[in-house]
Parts: C-alpha cells; structure tokens; sequence
C-alpha cells in the first residue's frame, strides 16, 4: 500500500512514482493507492496514476485507489479515468477479495 | 447565511513552481473564508482544480531561462463570479489551446482540456512580450 500525502500534483506526483517503481521491483505488484491523505489532484498527479497502472500491469499486477476525496472523485469522472481506475470508499473495500 | 466579504482581491507575485502553487491554493482558501464558503462548495473546488492546471502551466513554462520576471497574479470575486488572472513571460502559448482531451493510456496532456471544461472563460492573449491568461467562473 502507499499513501502519498498533501497535494497529489505537478510538485507531489514524482514521488509516487518513485514509491510505485520500488513496490514494482519489490515484486509487490499488487498496490492500493489510499488517497484518504490527498487534499487535490491535478493531471501532473492523475499522469503519474496512470505510470503506476502501466507499471504494475506490466508485473501482471493490479492497482486500485482508495477513499479519494470529492474534487479526485470529480477529476477521474470529468477525465473519464474512472473508467481505467476502479476506486473505493475505503481502504478495507479496496482490499477485500486483492 | 453566508458572510460576504465581496469583493474579494489578492494578489501576489510567483516566483518558484512550489512557492507559486502553494500560494494559489492559499488564495482560494483565504477567498473560502472570506465568503463563508467551505470545501464542500462544489463550483469553487472545480474552479481551484482549473487555476492548479493553468498555474502548473503558468510557472513551468512562463518563466524560462535566463528571464528574471516572475509571474503576476491576482484573484478577484464580486457579484458571484470569481476572476483569476496571471502575466508570466513566457514563449507564446497557441499551439496549446485548443489541446483535446488525450486518450485514457496517456500520462499528460490534459491540464488545458480539464482547465477548459471547468470553467465559464478561460481567457489567453499575447501581448507583446507577455502571456495574459484569465479565468472566470460564476459561483
């Protein structure tokens, strides 16, 4: 699991990618996002999203967000990337059945 | 019942992506005080969404090397709508306008599309050495 805090951004979104690229080679391809400590996301932090997806599929893996907030929630929809990341309420939703 | 302190005005001047972000989100968070409005106010989040896409822009690319002038900002609302506007010295800006929204693989690309598609105006012009951008959003 990995919890970025603060502003998912153009500033915040390299090091979720260094934090994706080091589960990934950890041989830990299965990854919940919790976004429960994320104030905002712009498309900086929505890009290194899809890197991680990219990433851990490319291990055979599988990515899933949890809690996003209500401005994530309104990004991925009016970017239509909900359709690519299914995300949770929770992070006990996100992790039954992974 | 909403307190109203409007018109509301700030300004400031960007100098640094970080310093320059942090400053914007604090502008809207001192307009939400101001106004008696809170996170949960719908039409001022997706307007903070549209001013972080077009700053990010703004003071990556409005500030290039070995040009010393920082970027101009000011945050306005009066009358319900709410007005950001920001000068940088950047390179002119174009050929970036009318950017659709890439498809859902890519991993960029989609600050001006998400910018445009939040907001009642979103305002470029080239005036001489200088980008003017301008955002309005009615509240």
């Amino acid at each position: 699991m990995v919890a970025p805090t603060g502003r998912l951004d153009v500033v915040g979104a390299p090091a979720l990618k260094e934090a994706i690229s080091e589960l990934v080679k950890q041989g830990l391809p299965r990854v919940v996002i919790d976004l429960e400590g994320v104030s905002f996301v712009d498309s900086t932090g929505l890009g290194s999203v899809i890197s991680a997806l990219k990433q851990i599929k490319g291990s055979q893996g599988e990515l899933r967000l949890a809690a996003p907030n209500q401005q994530v929630r309104v990004v991925l929809e009016l970017t239509t990337l909900d359709r690519v990341f299914p995300y949770y309420a929770t992070v006990e939703e996100a992790l039954t059945g992974f | 019942m909403r307190p109203t302190q409007e018109p509301f005005e700030f300004r400031a001047t960007l100098t640094a992506l970080d310093q320059g972000l942090d400053v914007l989100h604090h502008s809207v968070e001192l307009l939400r005080q101001a106004t008696g409005r809170t996170d949960a106010d719908r039409d001022l989040m997706l307007f903070e969404t549209a001013l972080g896409e077009i700053g990010a822009n703004v003071l990556t690319h409005g500030r290039p090397e070995g040009v010393q002038l920082p970027v101009e900002y000011q945050l306005h609302l009066d009358a319900g709508t709410v007005l950001a506007s920001f000068v940088d010295p950047g390179p002119p800006v174009h050929d970036h306008l009318g950017r659709a929204m890439p498809d859902l693989a890519s991993e960029n690309g989609r600050g001006l599309a998400l910018a445009r598609s939040l907001l009642d105006e979103l305002g470029y012009q080239r005036e001489g050495e200088v980008n003017r951008w301008r955002l309005v959003k009615r509240l």
